[in-house]
């Protein structure tokens, strides 16, 4: 039975359930008349406006009431909306809005037979969010997609390269008697195949940044650590260049990745030094409020106005570095982009062409208190009070020698092993000069003392000696003791070891 | 009423140069065993200590003290303060009858020992962390004065005294190896004065001739230290002084009086001023009369403490021979964090060492702070400076030095 039906028949009863059900429908629901007034509304369509909706409120009211609210945003002017609406009563229209709190309404106008009209409105918010991310995601993907392609053919392009060169040299390799050419192009093949090697290593890099596998691992510790590593790892590269290279102390505490941050760095300062042909590199920072600038200066090509935006793209490089050269791969600077990107480093660049430029990133400051002193164990090895201390050590006992040469590195004893008096002598003979000797008594056809007093004689002073034997003859006791020279039996524990050790290094002058 | 008592042992100097020292450690280990009794003992058994003077601290006296512990009154641990001289000797008869032993011999030779043997040495415990750390703590610590504006170094140099033991020597080189890391310059040092000492003349010319920001002496004999600030400010620098362990004692400033008002101190262990340290200070004193020390007192307590509470932990403690069980006392000594009078002990798995806050860890509730102070003109309570959040004053410019 249709609504008018019911309506003309006049079954209240059933007008009451009909309209009852309507209200328990979760979209909004209202129905005008053909002179554009309300005819009903549910509960869901009341509930979706906070004014009353009487009924017989006319049409253009409602339109009115709700460009009051504020609360759709609604497109172009209100007032224009408003006049649109008014106007277009009763003619199908579909369309979404945004609500002041977040919501997105679906909007259905459509004609009833009798002239009139009816407005569904839905919440489609979870729907709309669904597709505005499968969107984005598909945005995203496309752009990924051309990128990877993009950085494909750059690959393939840069790969091919040393490629063809190195089909060349095997080729004329082959066919070379001299052997001078030959050593020069089996360098040059050498050389090729470490540009290949950087390419592949670089490569793995941004796969493994791209594919999200790198965490940061964030601590707070002294730049100067940083610095000393950057200094070896990099001035001999500098060097053979014939170019400058200085690293400016720094004292600042700062809080980053420690191994991403030097792989910033490590890119930068390669490549000041790749493109840079005269002057030198310095690397040095300053403190910008609670930030920290470290700053990569050199004296190189420089980067013109037009190529500064683009040279953080892979294998980008400026039109007059198009030559193939070692290391010339465009891939540095891409890395550093996406490692500081990763770490939240702002990365500067300021440079004037045929002068030079200066990449800057900034870090923040860290507490001292919070630095990380120490990556390693902390052991006598490293700390202890033998560090470093020269000392001789002579015993024939193969086993004895490696047991012990093993406990004198265990306590970072910088020590020489020899098996006989000849071996000791040429531990001199070579340059090292003990502040202690360790002797076994008995040494192949000599005694220990006799070798403690050869060393000495050699080097000209009374260095401090202690012998060592399993041999308890009143002799052999006799022999050391009138020789002026501390004894320890056979076996020696490392304490006992130790304490005669600090005596004769540190405590002997008291005597 | 409670079964048989637990006997546990303590090596420690009751006479000789250290016996002040000992007499504290004595009275921290009667001061927790009562209060553990107090509260039922370990497991419803009495705790009951024995003592072993180990007299000039040689190897011989402290290893023969150990024996004598072990044979005679078959100890299930012994816990210490420190003894300097045995250079771990003392392990040995401590492995062989695989009891329990917690000392804090402040000493870097106790993670070679361990690390050598885990399994031999699995009952050797330091409760405060090895000497090494006072020389990276240092230099953050003046970093920290530096960098917070706290004092204007007048330049970056810093000058190293250090007297002949082995942990003089470990703290100067520490502090010498970690310098240019903090933007320091070691421009004097690590000298080696041979010690006992009182005389530094010699090495404080050549220190001032070096003109240091810092000078800093390794030594802690406190007679020595008082002698060694004497004669600096006979002629002094403009340069703040560091002087390690033995000056926090009363003996030092008794000597040094005024002349070492402003001087600085640390240790790496120390009672706290927090209420849990305060609390413990009043009962110490109330225990044992005013003229006590429970600042050093505290070294002993709290190791006993954490004892009695990891050997509850692992189902009870064991005498010599008893490897099995104090296998598990030893693991749970490594589980059980203790949070005591000096601050937090977390046993490192690998040392066996107490964690030092905050040259390693940067939480405070993991770690041992390694508290600085400065000597105060009242010359009766050290003011503590540093670290946060333990710290109760602030650093004051020495008066011998010069505001920049």
């Amino acid at each position: 039975m249709a609504a008018r039906d019911v309506a003309e028949n006049g079954d209240a009863e059933l007008i009451r359930t009909i309209f009852s059900g309507f209200d328990s429908l979760s979209d909004g629901v209202a129905i005008w008349r053909p002179d554009a007034t309300l005819l009903f509304a549910n509960r869901a369509f009341r509930r979706s406006f906070d004014f009353d909706l009487p009924a017989d409120t006319p049409y253009a009211d409602f339109v009115e009431r709700v460009v009051a609210s504020h609360e759709w945003r609604l497109p172009g002017s209100p007032e224009g909306w408003a006049a649109a609406k008014i106007d277009r009563f009763g003619e199908v229209c579909d369309e979404t809005y945004a609500t002041a709190d977040g919501r997105v309404v679906r909007s259905v106008m459509a004609p009833t037979d009798d002239g009139g009209a009816s407005l569904t409105l839905s919440d489609v918010t979870a729907g709309e969010r669904r597709e505005a991310e499968l969107r984005a995601a598909r945005d995203k993907a496309e752009a990924t997609d051309e990128a990877k392609s993009r950085f494909l053919r750059a690959a393939n392009h840069d790969l091919r390269q040393p490629l063809a060169a190195l089909k060349i040299m095997l080729f004329n390799c082959r066919a070379e008697t001299d052997a001078e050419t030959r050593d020069e192009l089996l360098h040059g093949m050498d050389v090729t195949t470490s540009v290949m090697e950087d390419l592949l290593g670089a490569l793995l890099q941004i796969g493994q940044l791209d594919a999200g596998r790198i965490k940061p691992r964030v601590s707070t510790f002294q730049l100067s650590h940083l610095f000393e590593r950057m200094d070896i790892q990099l001035r001999h590269q500098a060097k053979e260049k014939g170019l400058r290279f200085r690293i400016v102390g720094t004292r600042a505490t700062i809080t980053s990745d420690r191994l991403l941050l030097e792989r910033i760095l490590n890119n930068l300062v390669a490549n000041a030094i790749r493109y840079t042909d005269l002057g030198g590199v310095v690397i040095g920072c300053r403190r910008r409020g609670d930030m920290l600038r470290i700053d990569v200066v050199d004296t190189g090509r420089g980067v013109a106005p037009d190529d500064q935006a683009r040279i953080f793209d892979e294998f980008y490089r400026a039109a007059d570095d198009r030559r193939l050269e070692k290391s010339g791969l465009g891939l540095g600077l891409s890395i550093v982009s996406r490692l500081a990107s990763l770490l939240h480093h702002r990365v500067e660049l300021s440079s004037k062409p045929k002068v030079g430029s200066r990449f800057s990133v900034y870090v923040p400051l860290g507490n001292v208190w919070h630095s990380q002193v120490v990556e390693t164990e902390v052991n006598e090895a490293v700390a202890g009070e033998f560090v470093g201390a020269p000392i001789l050590f002579v015993e024939d006992d193969d086993v004895l020698r490696s047991s012990m040469g093993q406990l004198l590195d265990r306590w970072g004893v910088d020590q020489r092993s020899a098996a006989s008096a000849d071996e000791a002598m040429r531990f001199l003979e070579a340059g090292f000069r003990p502040r202690l000797i360790l002797a076994d008594y008995s040494i192949r056809t000599t005694t220990g003392i006799d070798v403690i007093e050869s060393v000495r004689r050699v080097i000209g002073a009374e260095i401090p000696a202690c012998i060592i034997t399993a041999d308890a003859e009143p002799k052999v006791l006799e022999r050391v003791r009138s020789a002026g020279v501390p004894l320890l039996v056979k076996p020696v524990s490392p304490p006992r070891l130790r304490v005669m050790m600090h005596h004769l290094l540190f405590e002997q002058s008291r005597g | 009423m409670m079964s048989s008592p637990i006997p546990i042992g303590s090596m420690i100097p009751l006479t000789g140069p250290s016996a002040a020292d000992g007499a504290e450690f004595r009275k921290g280990v009667i001061l927790a065993s009562e209060e553990i009794n107090a509260n039922g003992g370990l497991l419803g058994r009495p705790i009951k200590p024995f003592f072993a003077d180990t007299g000039r601290q040689s190897a011989e006296e402290v290893v023969a003290a150990a024996r004598l512990l072990i044979e005679r009154r078959d100890v299930h641990a012994i816990v210490n303060g420190y003894n300097i001289g045995p250079q771990n000797s003392e392990y040995e008869p401590i492995a062989d009858a695989g009891i329990l032993y917690i000392h804090a011999n402040t000493l870097l030779q106790h993670h070679d020992t361990v690390m050598s043997d885990p399994e031999r040495y699995f009952g050797c415990f330091m409760t405060d962390p090895a000497d090494y750390w006072y020389g990276p703590g240092f230099l953050k610590f003046i970093s920290w004065l530096r960098d917070s504006g706290q004092w204007k170094p007048p330049s970056n140099r810093i000058a190293i005294v250090s007297g002949s033991n082995p942990y003089s020597i470990v703290i100067a080189q520490a502090m010498a190896s970690s310098a240019a890391s903090f933007g320091w310059k070691v421009c004097f040092g690590p000298e080696i004065v041979q010690t006992p000492t009182t005389e530094w003349r010699a090495a404080l010319e050549a220190v001032r001739a070096s003109e240091p920001a810092v000078i800093a002496n390794t030594h802690f004999y406190s007679g020595d230290l008082a002698s060694f600030q004497i004669q600096f400010m006979e002629q002094p620098t403009n340069s703040l002084v560091y002087l390690q362990y033995g000056a926090m004692h009363q003996s030092f400033s008794d000597i040094a009086q005024r002349k070492g008002v402003g001087v600085l101190v640390s240790t790496v262990i120390g009672l706290l001023r927090d209420e849990i340290g305060r609390s413990f200070a009043s009962r110490y004193i109330a225990r044992f009369g005013e003229g006590s020390t429970p600042q050093i007192g505290c070294q002993s307590y709290t190791a006993l403490h954490h004892y009695a509470l990891a050997a509850s932990y692992a189902g009870g403690s064991a005498g010599p021979g008893g490897f099995e069980q104090n296998r598990r006392v030893a693991k749970a000594l490594k589980t059980v964090i203790y949070r005591g009078v000096s601050g937090t002990i977390r046993f490192d798995e690998t040392w066996q060492a107490a964690t030092p806050y905050p040259v390693v860890t940067q939480d405070p509730s993991l770690g041992l702070p390694h508290l600085f102070f400065q000597i105060r003109p009242d010359l009766k309570q050290l003011a503590l400076i540093a670290p946060e959040p333990f710290n109760t004053d602030r650093f004051v410019l020495p008066p011998w030095m010069t505001p920049v």
